[in-house]
C-alpha cells in the first residue's frame, strides 16, 4: 500500500496549493479516493463509522445495472441480425452490439464527467460519485440508433439542469438521467420515438411492442396484435425486442432488483407499491373494456411489466433516493402513483405509448409536495401524542 | 410499571467489553473536576493552583446562578486551572493528599428521608455541590434549581456500546440507592421514573420503591434518556424534565446519610486496546491512564464514554463528569487500495454491502475510521431507522440547517440530544454529523428562547 500511496502522492504534487495544477484538485481528489480509500478519522463523537460510504452504494447500482447492460448490447446485436435476416449468433450479436452501445456510454460518461468536473473545480467541493449512476443509466433509456452528439446534448442538459444547478448530487428535484431522455425525447421526437429508431440498421422499421398495442384497432385483442407483429411474452420478459438499449429485458432488470434488495441498496417499498399501482389502474382500466376503447383496455396487467420501460424505470429509476420522497409513507405514495399513472399515460394518452419516464418525472415534482403533507400530517400526530402522554394537562 | 419495546435502532457489535468484576482502583496521583460536559452554565473558577481544598470545598461556581457550586471531589492541593477554546474552562486539577479532610454537610438518618422538605434537599444538593448531577431536559443543561419539574427520570441502563452494566454496578447497594431514591423524588410534585433494562435483575432496581418502574428492552437507544422521556412523560414546549444517572443516586444519598461529598464511581474498562477490562471502583474525574495500566495505548484513542457519544480525552485526560465507561479504540487512518469494491470480510457495516454482513460473527474489530468522505445527503430516509424517538430526522436537520426555529420545535428538537442521533452519523454512507446538526439546533434554540 505504501508503494501505491508514494505513486498518488508524486501524482497529486501539481495539484496541491499553489501547485500548477491546484484548480483542477477536486479532479485529483477523485482520482486519489478511486485507488486509496481516503483514510480520515472521526474527530468527534461517534468516533465509529459504518464502513459503506456513498461510492460504494453507487457501485453497486453499477453492478446491479450489468445484467441489463450486457442483455442490451446482446439484444441490439440480437434485433440486427434478425433485420438483416442473418443468424444470430451470441458472439456475432455482442460484438455488433458492442459496436453500437459502447460508443454511446463512452459519450456519456465523458460529456457528464466533463460538467461534473468543470463544476467541481469551479465551485470548489469533491466530485460527487452520482454521476457513475447517471452516466450508465442515462444510455440504457436511448434507441441504439441515437446520434452520438444528440448524447452529449442530452446528458449536458441532465448533469447541468437537472443537478448541478440545483448544487449538485443530493440536492436535484429530477432524476438527472430522465431529464436527460425527457429533453431529447421532446426535442428530438423523430430520433426518440416511432418505429424507425429501436433497430440499428437504416432504413429498417419495426414498431415496438409499445407502439403495436396503443396502434392497434379499437376492440382489438391487444395479446393478439401482439402475437402478430412477432412478439410472445417470452420475447419481452427475456428482453429480445426492440426498444431503449437497457429497458427490453425485465429479466435483467429483475437480476438488478435481487442484487440491490440482497445488499439493500434500493427502496423495496418503492418497486412493490410501483408494481401494485400499475396492478390497480390497469385493472381499473379493464373494468372500463368494451368495443369501442382503444385496445389498451383489454392489455392484461402482466404484460404492463413486462412492456416499455417498466421495470428498469420501478428499479433504477424510481428508486433514486435523492429524487423520492424522504419519508416512508411517502414512498409508499409516490411509488403506488408511478405506477398508476405509467397506465393512464399509457392506456389513455394514445399520444405516448411509453408512460414510465413521464410518471417518474411527474412524480419526482411532487416528491417534496408529498414529504410536506407526510410531514404536516406527523406534526399533527407527534402533538396529540406528546399533549396525550404528558403528566401536564 | 410499563414495558416499552423499541424497535428502532440497532446495536453495534463490537469486541471488548468488561469482564463483570470488581477491581478497587489505588486513589490516583491527580484528580481532575471537569467541567467541560457541563451544558448552560457560566463558570467562575474560586481556586487558584497552590490552594489547599478538602473534598466538597466550592472550587467553581456558576456566574448566571450563584448557588451552583462545583466542589473538589478529593481533598488535596489545586495543581491546575486548565482552559481550552475560547478559555473555555475544561478542568481543574488537584493532587489529592490521601488524607480523609472532608467539608461536612447536614447528616440525616435513614429515618429522616421520608420527611425531608424538597427545600432541604434543594440547599443540601447545592451546598453538597451534586447539583450539577441534574440534568434538565430541553437542551441537556444543568437543572435550573428555580424550576420544577414535572418528572424525574432516574437513568438506570445503558444501551451504548460495551456501557457499564448499571444492574452489575448496584448489585448490593440497593439500601443506599433506595435512600437516593427517596430524597431525588422530593424534587418534583411530579413522578419519578426509574428506567432500567427488562432484563435487570438486581433488588435496588426492581425492588426500588417510592417511584415508578419503567422497563425497556430493544437495542441502542433504547437505554438513551430521551427514548425514556419520550416514551413516559414528553417534553412540550414549556415543560421541564430533570433526569440524573443511577451511579450519582449513590452519591446523593452518601451526601445525606454521611454528610459528605463522595466522588465515588463504578467504570467500565471497555475496547480492544484495553488490557486489564473489568469495573474499577475509582473516583468521578480519575485520570484514564491510572484505570488503562499495562495497555499499550500507542496508536489507540482513549474515549470517555461509550464510542458513539464519548469524548476523546487522550491518553493524558481524565474521566468525564457524568461517564461511567472508558473506552480504548484503535486509530484508523490506513488507506486501502480500491476500498470500494473490495469484499471486505472485516469490514463493519449496517448494510449488507460487505462480505462481513453475511458472516456469523458477533463481535467486531472497529477504528476510528471514516471509511469516506464527506457527500450531500442522499439517504435521508436511512436516519429514521436508528431513532427511537417519533421523529422525522432528516426534516429536522433540514430545519436545522436553514434556522427555522419554529419548524425545529413543531419536528421535536426539544426532546433530542445529540447522542440520539449517533447511530444516524455512524450509519450514514455521505458521512454526514447528524447529532453536530441537532446540537446546533438546540443551541440556536436555547439562545433564542
Amino acid at each position: 500500500m505504501k508503494f501505491v500511496e508514494k505513486i498518488m502522492q508524486k501524482f497529486g504534487a501539481p495539484f496541491q496549493k499553489n501547485g500548477p495544477l491546484e484548480k483542477l484538485y477536486p479532479l485529483y481528489e477523485a482520482i486519489d479516493t478511486f485507488v486509496l480509500t481516503p483514510g480520515k478519522v472521526t474527530r468527534k463523537a461517534p468516533h465509529v463509522r459504518d464502513s459503506v460510504d456513498l461510492k460504494r452504494m453507487m457501485v453497486f447500482v453499477i453492478i446491479a445495472l450489468v445484467p441489463a447492460t450486457v442483455m442490451g448490447i446482446y439484444n441490439t446485436g440480437y434485433q440486427m441480425l434478425l433485420a438483416q435476416q442473418a443468424a444470430p449468433d451470441l458472439m456475432a450479436c455482442l460484438r455488433l452490439g458492442a459496436g453500437k452501445v459502447l460508443p454511446i456510454i463512452a459519450v456519456s460518461y465523458a460529456v457528464g464527467g466533463f460538467w461534473e468536473v468543470l463544476f467541481a473545480v469551479v465551485r470548489k467541493h469533491e466530485i460527487n460519485e452520482g454521476l457513475l449512476v447517471t452516466g450508465l443509466l442515462f444510455p440504457l433509456v436511448l434507441p441504439p440508433t441515437i446520434p452520438l452528439w444528440m448524447v452529449a446534448v442530452g446528458i449536458s442538459f441532465g448533469v447541468v439542469m437537472g443537478k448541478e444547478l440545483f448544487g449538485g448530487t443530493g440536492y436535484n428535484v429530477f432524476n438527472p438521467a430522465l431529464l436527460a431522455r425527457a429533453c431529447l425525447f421532446f426535442a428530438y421526437p423523430s430520433q426518440m420515438s416511432g418505429a424507425k429508431v429501436w433497430v440499428a440498421v437504416d432504413g429498417y422499421t419495426r414498431a415496438t411492442p409499445l407502439g403495436v398495442v396503443s396502434q392497434a384497432a379499437h376492440g382489438v385483442d391487444p395479446v393478439q396484435a401482439l402475437a402478430g407483429a412477432g412478439y410472445t411474452f417470452q420475447d419481452l420478459f427475456w428482453g429480445l425486442r426492440p426498444g431503449s438499449i437497457g429497458e427490453t429485458s425485465t429479466f435483467a432488470c429483475i437480476l438488478g432488483l435481487v442484487f440491490l434488495l440482497i445488499t439493500r441498496v434500493a427502496n423495496w417499498k418503492i418497486v412493490l407499491s410501483c408494481v401494485a399501482g400499475t396492478f390497480t389502474m390497469a385493472t381499473i382500466f379493464s373494468l372500463f373494456n368494451g368495443p369501442n376503447q382503444p385496445a389498451y383496455f383489454a392489455l392484461p396487467v402482466y404484460w404492463h411489466y413486462v412492456l416499455g420501460g417498466f421495470a428498469f424505470g420501478a428499479v433504477f429509476m424510481a428508486t433514486d433516493p435523492v429524487s423520492a420522497p424522504a419519508t416512508r409513507l411517502g414512498h409508499w405514495i409516490y411509488g403506488f402513483m408511478i405506477g398508476a399513472i405509467t397506465v393512464i399515460v399509457r392506456v389513455a394518452n394514445p399520444a405516448y405509448p411509453e408512460g414510465m419516464m413521464l410518471a417518474i418525472l411527474f412524480m419526482n415534482v411532487f416528491a417534496s409536495s408529498i414529504d410536506y403533507t407526510v410531514m404536516m400530517s406527523h406534526i399533527g400526530s407527534r402533538n396529540k401524542r406528546n399533549r396525550a402522554l404528558s403528566s401536564v394537562k | 410499571m410499563a414495558q416499552y419495546n423499541i424497535k428502532q435502532g440497532r446495536n453495534i457489535k463490537i469486541k471488548g467489553s468488561a469482564e463483570k468484576r470488581v477491581v478497587a482502583a489505588a486513589l490516583p496521583k491527580l484528580v481532575a473536576l471537569v467541567c467541560e460536559d457541563l451544558r448552560g452554565w457560566l463558570p467562575k473558577v474560586l481556586v487558584a493552583p497552590g490552594a489547599v481544598v478538602k473534598a466538597g470545598t466550592p472550587v467553581v461556581m456558576d456566574k448566571n446562578n450563584e448557588a451552583i457550586k462545583l466542589v473538589a471531589p478529593v481533598s488535596g492541593t489545586v495543581r491546575a486551572v486548565n482552559r481550552g477554546e475560547k478559555r473555555a474552562l475544561t478542568n481543574i486539577v488537584i493532587e489529592p493528599d490521601n488524607s480523609d479532610a472532608a467539608e461536612k454537610f447536614t447528616r440525616y438518618q435513614f429515618s429522616d428521608l421520608p420527611g425531608l422538605s424538597r427545600a432541604a434537599v434543594v440547599t443540601q444538593l447545592l451546598a453538597g455541590g451534586l447539583w450539577p448531577c441534574l440534568r434538565q431536559r430541553p437542551f441537556s443543561r444543568l437543572a435550573d434549581p428555580a424550576l420544577v419539574p414535572k418528572a424525574i427520570f432516574v437513568h438506570a441502563m445503558n444501551t451504548e456500546p460495551l456501557a457499564a452494566d448499571v444492574d452489575f454496578v448496584l448489585e448490593g447497594r440497593e439500601k443506599d440507592f433506595q435512600a437516593g431514591l427517596d430524597i431525588i423524588r422530593k424534587l418534583s410534585p411530579g413522578q419519578t421514573h426509574l428506567c432500567i433494562d427488562s432484563r435487570a435483575r438486581s433488588a435496588a432496581l426492581t425492588g426500588a420503591a417510592g417511584v415508578e418502574l419503567q422497563r425497556f428492552s430493544g437495542a441502542h437507544p433504547a437505554g438513551n434518556v430521551s427514548t425514556h422521556i419520550h416514551c413516559v412523560d414528553p417534553v412540550n414546549k414549556g415543560e421541564v424534565v430533570w433526569y440524573i444517572e443511577a451511579q450519582d443516586v449513590l452519591r446523593v444519598a452518601a451526601l445525606f446519610l454521611r454528610g459528605v461529598h463522595s466522588a465515588e464511581r463504578m467504570v467500565a474498562v471497555t475496547g480492544e486496546g484495553a488490557r486489564e477490562r473489568v469495573y474499577f471502583k475509582t473516583v468521578s474525574g480519575a485520570p484514564v491512564a491510572s484505570l488503562l495500566a499495562g495497555s499499550n495505548l500507542a496508536g489507540q484513542r482513549c474515549i470517555s464514554g461509550s464510542i458513539l457519544a464519548g469524548r476523546n480525552v487522550g491518553p493524558e485526560g481524565f474521566l468525564g463528569f457524568y461517564d461511567s465507561q472508558v473506552t480504548v479504540l484503535p486509530e484508523g487512518g490506513k488507506r486501502e487500495l480500491f476500498g470500494w469494491m473490495m469484499p471486505g470480510f472485516n469490514k463493519y457495516t449496517f448494510t449488507s454491502t460487505y462480505m462481513s454482513a453475511f458472516l456469523p460473527r458477533t463481535e467486531n474489530t472497529l477504528d476510528t475510521d471514516t471509511h469516506g468522505a464527506l457527500r450531500a445527503i442522499v439517504w435521508p430516509a436511512l436516519y429514521d431507522d436508528y431513532v427511537a424517538l417519533d421523529l422525522m430526522t432528516f426534516f429536522l436537520v433540514r430545519a436545522i440547517i436553514v434556522g427555522d426555529i419554529e419548524e425545529m420545535i413543531s419536528l421535536g428538537i426539544l426532546e433530542c440530544d445529540e447522542e440520539d442521533f449517533a447511530l444516524c452519523s455512524f450509519a450514514c454512507p455521505s458521512k454526514v454529523d447528524v447529532g453536530g446538526y441537532i446540537r446546533q439546533g438546540l443551541d440556536l434554540v436555547e439562545a433564542e428562547g
